[in-house]
């Protein structure tokens, strides 16, 4: 997360950085295409030649090499790309100057924002409804926007609660919390027994846990409505889990502390973190930071509010960018990406992912070594958690105009600021952002 | 009358040598200057334009003034110059007092220890600002510092990275790399200054101190000007240091200072022409204050 690039940003010289960035961005758009769902399935059978990939996904070069081998009329050029944020600021940039690459990597939550925005070619005129349609209908949803599917799922990471056994023992709780009131109740008691730790963090910097646990609580944020977004950040439900965490906060059973840092990593290696609300693909992140600590974690389903439910956090998709020229190309080869068997055994060790295809996820369990976890299934619990994700929730179509005022609204935390208020201020700035970049929105 | 006019075409060729030996500078600078900041120009009175829910090519259209007023109107935008004001208050003094202490106490201390001096102080500098940041936030974090540890054992418990430290912990940062390299600025200054004038000044009966502060310093002001100027211009593009102190804290936030604005603006915003309305905004801002400066140190300088 290094941004050495941007040191030089300043003054005027800020004006040249911008303008070399977009220098080329002159309009190159493609004629909104009509055609049928999967009408031109056929082209992508016969079709060939050199194309681009642009990913951030861990290990992915044996997956190019092994789709190369198996269709050599195709040629697939891999580059790596940051993840997270600069990651997508080189994608902007490229699709703005001209020569993104014909397959980009997005997650769920940016897809809205680059296919309002024109730029990206719909998989759906490749792929047709009985393909798709093997997709699990929720994650078909996340993709899907104004009728037509803009890129194929590739993982589902549901959100999943991590926890210290030993640790949790020690304060007599020998379960995990099934529920969000257990949850409290449990912090209390692994205090009192253990004063330094907590059984959570509240991430300031990344809002993208707080909104998944706003969706699981039944929030709706974005949607649709006619012509119109409906933006709608301050729902009950969103309300229920502010005030829930802010308690949490307040009395100091969860620590604010930023996502990936220093201070997190310490904290679970000194064993003063009891325990991570993350994702399938935390695991990893978790086993590279606890040496020392194996056996002692397991995974349980995200303690819910009564009924079990459950939502997603990160996860990545495929898409085929507008300035594409080999679109049947592009949507060949992340059809196989996705969904093939092949693509996920050549790729050997895929970590904790909870890959979206039927039957895929299989191949990356038996690749998982799960010491750590003292050898608990930890995938079935991926399973059950994967099955309860809730419907219905969208992604808006510029999610940046929310997690910055967001994250700088939790970064106010430490000086009096309320997870209510980022959420109030967040509201405002989305609305305000979206009506002046001139869509129409009700909020 | 043959005189006249070989002096003329003298200098006509020697136009024209200056021509072509300045015109390699001039075209980089016009393309790597010039040209980026008219288009920076444009960009900043253009805006993009979705419709409805979106999906079809935004349009750009003529939006005026309305990217300014938009920056200027941003209460993110406001208290990030506030900040960078509050900034500037403790650094340019700070920085500027100790570089000139240390410069007036090299310039006394014996031949051989200076070059000793010299180096180490400049040292920092040598650091690359993204390396030196790294490092500071490392020593800032709780719970990862050694400093931190030491403090808390010795009965101080601080967090330099909580909302009131925050500032003064980047403003040390900077003080760390920029110090060493003002001070070999100000110690060359200071070599300059005529012999015969502190010479005169100890017959008269001044002391270290007061030869130091009557005679030296006015003498060296012309280069604290040039200090000054050129350090009003670099708070102005403070970045490096707040933004990794962002991945560290969120006190610090994305849009923590003006040039942070900015990056935030055109990389995750995607909105290239807030962006280049707020860079230009800076610009401008540098540049009154550049004016501010110079007019003052020159004013200063006359008997």
């Amino acid at each position: 997360m290094i941004k050495v690039r941007a040191k030089m940003l300043g003054g005027a010289m800020a004006a040249a950085v911008v303008l070399a960035l977009a220098a080329c961005g002159s309009g190159t758009s493609t004629a909104g295409s009509t055609t049928e769902d999967g009408a031109q399935a056929s082209a992508m059978a016969s079709a060939s030649g050199n194309i681009t990939f642009w990913s951030s996904v861990a290990n992915m070069k044996p997956v190019v090499d092994a789709f190369n081998q198996s269709h050599p009329n195709i040629k697939v050029n891999y580059e790596v790309t940051p993840s997270a944020a600069p990651g997508y600021a080189k994608l902007s940039t490229a699709l703005q100057a001209g020569n993104a690459p014909d397959v980009a990597t997005i997650e769920y939550y940016r897809l809205p924002g680059y296919a309002s925005n024109g730029d990206l070619q719909p998989i759906s005129d490749y792929i047709g409804q009985a393909d798709l349609g093997k997709f699990s209908g929720q994650v078909r949803g996340l993709v899907s926007l104004g009728g037509k599917s803009w890129a194929l799922p590739y993982d589902a990471p549901p959100m999943v609660f991590y926890y210290r056994k030993d640790l949790l023992a020690d304060a007599g709780v020998s379960t995990a919390p099934a529920t969000w009131q257990e949850f409290e109740a449990d912090a209390r008691k692994l205090k009192s027994v253990h004063p330094d730790a907590y059984l959570a963090s509240f991430y300031p910097d990344d809002p993208s846990t707080f909104a998944g646990l706003a969706w699981q609580a039944g929030a709706k944020w974005f949607s649709t409505e006619g012509d119109s977004w409906n933006v709608n950040l301050g729902d009950a439900a969103t309300q229920k889990v502010a005030g829930f965490w802010q308690k949490l906060i307040d009395d100091k059973l969860v620590k604010v502390e930023q996502s990936f840092s220093d201070q997190w990593s310490q904290d679970l290696q000194k064993s003063t973190m009891a325990g991570v609300v993350g994702a399938s693909w935390s695991a990893t992140g978790i086993v590279s930071r606890t040496k020392g600590q194996e056996g002692k974690w397991a995974v349980a389903e995200l303690p819910n509010w009564g009924t079990p439910a459950d939502s997603m956090l990160g996860g990545s998709t495929f898409a085929i960018t507008k300035t594409s020229k080999n679109p049947a190309a592009a949507a060949a080869f992340i059809q196989w990406m996705t969904t093939s068997p092949d693509a996920i055994k050549a790729r050997g060790n895929v970590g904790s992912a909870w890959l979206a295809y039927p039957g895929l996820s299989d191949i990356a369990k038996a690749n998982f070594s799960t010491a750590p976890f003292g050898g608990q299934d930890i995938f079935s619990v991926f399973q059950k958690a994967s099955s309860t994700v809730s419907d219905g929730w969208n992604w808006g179509p510029k999610i940046t105009a929310t997690y910055t005022p967001l994250a700088d609204g939790f970064g106010r935390l430490a000086t009096g600021g309320t997870i209510s208020e980022a959420i109030n201020s967040a509201q405002t700035a989305t609305v305000s952002d979206l009506k002046n970049s001139g869509l129409s929105v009700k909020g | 009358m043959r005189r006249t006019a070989r002096t003329s075409a003298r200098r006509e060729s020697g136009g024209r040598a200056a021509a072509l030996f300045l015109a390699p500078f001039m075209v980089l600078f016009a393309l790597t200057m010039i040209a980026p900041i008219m288009y920076a120009l444009v960009l900043s009175l253009l805006a993009e334009k979705k419709s409805g829910l979106g999906f079809a090519p935004a349009a750009t259209v003529f939006a005026g003034l309305g990217n300014y007023a938009a920056v200027l109107g941003s209460q993110t935008f406001l208290d990030g110059l506030a900040r960078l004001g509050a900034y500037c208050l403790m650094y340019i003094p700070v920085m500027i007092g100790l570089a000139l202490v240390l410069a007036l106490l090299m310039d006394t201390a014996v031949a051989r220890a200076r070059k000793v001096f010299q180096l180490v102080l400049f040292l920092p500098h040598a650091v690359p600002g993204i390396i030196a940041a790294i490092v500071w936030v490392y020593l800032y974090t709780p719970s990862v510092s050694p400093i931190v540890e030491v403090l808390s054992n010795g009965g101080i418990a601080v967090d330099f990275l909580d909302a009131h430290l925050v500032l003064p912990a980047i403003v040390n940062v900077s003080v760390w790399e920029w110090t060493g390299y003002n001070v070999v600025i100000l110690f060359t200054a200071l070599q300059a200054v005529p012999r015969e004038t502190i010479e005169a000044a100890t017959v008269d009966g001044a002391g270290g101190l007061r030869t130091a502060l009557s005679i030296k310093v006015p003498l060296v002001s012309s280069a604290i000007g040039v200090i000054a100027l050129f350090t009003i211009i670099g708070t102005l593009q403070l970045f490096t240091e707040p933004t990794m102190m962002h991945t560290a804290t969120s006190s610090v936030t994305s849009t923590y200072v003006p040039n942070m604005w900015a990056y935030d603006a055109a990389f995750n915003q995607h909105n290239l022409n807030q962006a280049a309305a707020a860079s230009l905004i800076l610009a401008v801002l540098a540049a009154a204050l550049s004016f501010i400066v110079t007019r003052w140190t020159s004013r200063s300088q006359k008997p």
